[in-house]
């Protein structure tokens, strides 16, 4: 490349990041002032709060490994949300989806006659598919016969949540007390390597789903593609792009990706599928997704941040008698900013447009409208 | 000059940071018909819309009748006597033609109630005046555009409005209703009112008014009366340098097997009734043929399904000899169709990426290398056509809604034009394109003609399609209704075909030419 042609992308890049990062940046600082002033008015002092916050997550190798076992789960969901988002489509049934992959990753790992070294791919894979399958209710009813997904999604997570239960409770459950499915077979488990968590090699597995992820949004035509009909489906379909066969498409990598977090949580940590196991991973993903602009490299940063804030939040409760859902207030506190300028852009969407239109990644319509477009 | 109605001075209007009128000052005298011209962006809407209360200014003087005012809003300027008629009619379509025109400002009986025969006797009164002939029980969504535009103007009329704003009014017209709005517009300045008729056709503005002014990046740069101005002085004072207004171009030679083949082809408007109807057209290589016809006569519809976007209920539609798949804009490009939508903003680019994503888009099977993007081969590309066409001030990373809306334009035409294609279509290829722009895209279009292309242009400017064009086909109510050589053309043989009526007063129906 001639160096005429650098400066304008130098330019354009930096840009880029400048947007990328700012808005994410000021919702945290923004979060944690308001949550300061509400430490304050508990009678605490905020500073307190945070040391204790970052020294329970962060600080020694005991903390860390449980942040990261914390993370690891949201880098999926994280991940699987930022893809159908960049794509403008609105799955927030991560959650469900996550809970049919554990599902069949914790069948599959403990009833698959198999050898070996083909039990834990073996239940990644049903995990994969387990996702993509109840992922697929959504995709087709939305392609063929428009229904918007938003809706769908959201229904079909509880539905997910009793469906596992009443398999783990009833049909295939272990003998015992729990509602839980056999334990799977040691070779299905992945690598575990410390003693002071249930941190797992599901973490490499995640950081390479990660970097996959961000190659295929720039380096593949389907990324490509994908991005197109997220930021204008009608203009994509002109291009010959066929929308309604790709938004299938997303929709089944993204529940497959949330697959993934089920296969982990069972493989990794559990060693069982359990009922109710998830304290609403698939839904902070929807978060973690928001925050990282729908950017797979920015969902390693949020999802640490939010497993970083989870993991912390023990330590409030043990050490400053300060309710752990505390965290979970700054947490929404982000998504409400993160939301309100989302929603501020659109008076100004005409003017931006004008002078220079941001590179949004977040949908900006109401995605069953291109899908009832194109049938 | 105490004939002097309204006076601007000095007008200044700042949109945030884009300023959209930097000192303008304008004189309208009683009793005129004074045109305000200019390319689209140069801020004619803006500085009338200031007039009529909806904006208000920065810095400025506006008097009327020697008065100086500030309108807090339209009411205040409707009060004041200041009426004006936009190019989307604000009329409600459920209501008569009288009830429209009373509307905010009823007649009552004593009782409180609506006075009805007061409001039907007063339009019946108002509209015999003004010899603008409506039925004032008329619902207004059963009547013709050019009707519903006189109930426009007569609702500022009833309103006493002594300066008439008419926004963009011939846009819908056919020439024989332009013509009808022009001797309206004459018989309004006789009664000493003031007409101010907004416009970008020079043609229309020689004909209609005794005085023009021209806008330019928001200033008045000229006013003057129109006696021996011609097309040209006004359109160099639009752009700023000179301009040659007739497409420079040679005999068309039409020839080999039609490169559009369009047999018996029926396809449903957006509201489910059939928009196109048993229509059959060809089009050649080496020829220009423009589609003419009113606005929302199956135009759209009929270009949507040439480029596979909108499915057909019957007939056939061959691209090069051959038949894509119907709903596939795939598989009719891959036919050889290259496709320059009206609708830049939703269909034709992505506003949001890159010039060089919305160039790309077109040419992917150029720039994968199996299920790769080569991203690199593809900004050279887009390098080398953004110097080739001429787009402004951009680089292959400028968002395309960051362009002007002739730019915005030539990004669309370097993708379409530079695809190995036998057939362009070319909707509303000079919608609000620069005057300076719109040269070099006609040249384009008439540069691809001459390679042997194939080339087909909607647009709802005739004075475009016949100077542009080797043949017009003229569209009514979904069917083809004249099919006339360019050279023999004539504006009011043309006119009455767009309107419905053919050269025995009967719609014609579909004439075919192989």
């Amino acid at each position: 490349m001639n160096g005429e042609a650098d400066a304008p992308r130098r330019t354009a890049l930096l840009a880029r990041i400048g947007r990328a990062v700012g808005a994410p940046l000021f919702a945290i600082a923004v979060s944690f002032v308001l949550g300061g002033l509400l430490m304050l008015a508990l009678g605490k002092n905020p500073l307190t709060v945070y040391a204790a916050l970052i020294n329970g997550s962060l600080n020694g190798w005991p903390n860390l490994s449980v942040t990261l076992q914390l993370t690891t789960p949201l880098i999926f969901t994280g991940l699987a949300v930022a893809v159908a988002f960049r794509s403008g489509i609105w799955n927030i049934g991560v959650e469900g989806q996550m809970l049919m992959g554990a599902l069949a990753a914790g069948i599959v790992g403990y009833a698959a006659p198999l050898p070996d070294w083909a039990m834990a791919p073996a239940s990644i894979l049903a995990a994969l598919a387990g996702g993509a399958a109840w992922a697929a209710i959504p995709a087709l009813l939305r392609a063929y016969v428009g229904v918007n997904e938003l809706v769908l999604c959201l229904m079909l997570n509880p539905i997910a949540l009793l469906l596992t239960g009443y398999v783990s409770a009833r049909v295939l459950k272990a003998p015992g007390p729990t509602n839980k499915l056999p334990d799977i077979v040691d070779a299905a488990h992945l690598t575990t390597f410390t003693l002071y968590s249930q941190l797992n090699s599901g973490i490499f597995i995640a950081l390479a789903v990660c970097g996959l992820g961000a190659f295929f949004n720039v380096g593949t035509v389907r990324g490509f593609e994908w991005n197109l009909i997220g930021l204008n489906a009608r203009f994509a379909n002109y291009g010959g792009v066929r929308v309604r066969r790709n938004v299938i498409g997303v929709m089944l990598t993204s529940g497959a990706i949330g697959g993934l977090a089920g296969a982990e949580q069972v493989l990794g940590v559990y060693g069982a599928f359990y009922d109710n196991f998830s304290p609403g991973y698939g839904f902070d993903g929807i978060a973690v997704a928001m925050l990282a602009n729908s950017n797979p490299i920015g969902v390693l940063f949020s999802s640490f941040l939010f497993g970083a804030l989870n993991s912390g939040s023990s330590v409030l409760q043990m050490e400053l008698g300060i309710s752990k859902y505390l965290v979970q207030v700054l947490q929404f506190i982000i998504v409400l900013i993160l939301s309100a300028r989302f929603t501020l852009t659109w008076p100004i969407r005409r003017k931006a447009l004008v002078a220079a239109a941001p590179t949004a990644a977040l949908p900006t319509m109401p995605p069953a409208e291109h899908g009832a477009k194109e049938a | 000059m105490d004939n002097v109605l309204v006076s601007m001075r000095g007008i200044v209007k700042h949109f945030g940071d884009l300023v959209a009128i930097r000192d303008a000052t304008l004189e309208i005298r009683r009793g005129e018909v004074h045109a305000l011209v200019g390319e689209n962006g140069a801020g004619k809407s803006t500085l009338m819309n200031i007039l009529y209360g909806l904006h208000p200014r920065t810095a400025g003087e506006v008097r009327l009748r020697g008065e100086p005012v500030t309108f807090a809003g339209p009411a205040e300027a409707i009060r004041a006597g200041i009426g004006m008629v936009h190019q989307h009619f604000k009329l409600a379509p459920s209501f008569t033609v009288a009830e429209n025109i009373i509307l905010g400002a009823e007649p009552t009986l004593s009782s409180g109630r609506l006075d009805r025969n007061k409001a039907e006797r007063e339009t019946a009164e108002l509209s015999h005046k003004f010899g603008l002939d409506l039925d004032p029980r008329a619902i207004v969504g059963s009547l013709p555009v050019g009707l519903r535009q006189r109930v426009e103007i007569l609702k500022a009329l009833y309103r006493q409005a002594e300066v008439l704003i008419l926004d963009e009014p011939t846009a819908v017209l056919t020439p024989q209703e332009t013509a009808e709005l022009f001797l309206t517009m004459r018989s309004l300045a006789a009664s000493g009112r003031s007409v101010v008729f907004i416009t970008h056709k020079l043609r229309e503005v020689l004909a209609a008014s005794d005085r023009i002014s021209v806008m330019r990046q928001g200033r008045i740069v000229a006013t003057q009366d129109n006696i021996g101005v011609t097309a040209e002085q006004i359109a160099s004072q639009m752009v700023g340098r000179s301009v040659l207004l007739r497409v420079a171009k040679g005999a068309a030679r039409p020839n080999g097997e039609p490169a559009l083949d369009i047999r018996g082809l029926s396809v449903r408007g957006d509201r489910g009734a059939l928009a196109v109807e048993n229509l059959s057209m060809t089009v050649r290589p080496g020829e220009i043929v423009g589609l003419a016809g009113v606005q929302g006569n199956g135009q759209d519809e009929l270009v949507e399904s040439i480029a596979g976007i909108r499915p057909l209920v019957a007939g056939r539609i061959a691209i090069c000899g051959l038949a894509p798949p119907a709903s596939d804009p795939m598989a009719s490009r891959r036919a050889g169709l290259a496709y320059v939508p009206a609708d830049r903003a939703r269909v034709g680019l992505s506003l949001q990426s890159p010039i060089w994503a919305n160039i790309a888009i077109g040419h992917l099977s150029r720039f994968r290398k199996g299920p790769f993007l080569a991203a690199a081969a593809a900004r050279r590309h887009c390098r080398e056509l953004i110097e080739k066409f001429d787009v402004r001030g951009a680089s292959v990373y400028t968002p395309a809604g960051s362009l002007s809306g002739g730019n915005q334009q030539k990004v669309q035409l370097a993708r379409e034009l530079t695809r190995d294609t036998r057939l362009i279509i070319a909707e509303q290829p000079s919608q609000g394109v620069d005057i300076g722009a719109i040269e070099s895209i006609h040249r384009l279009l008439v540069a691809k003609r001459d390679e042997g292309c194939a080339v087909f242009v909607v647009s709802a400017d005739l004075d475009e399609l016949m100077s542009l064009c080797d043949r017009l086909l003229v569209i009514y109510r979904g069917c083809i209704v004249g099919d006339i050589q360019a050279a023999e053309a004539d504006v009011e043989e043309i006119g009455r075909l767009m309107g419905g009526s053919g050269a025995d007063g009967e719609p014609l129906r579909t004439t075919v030419t192989a």
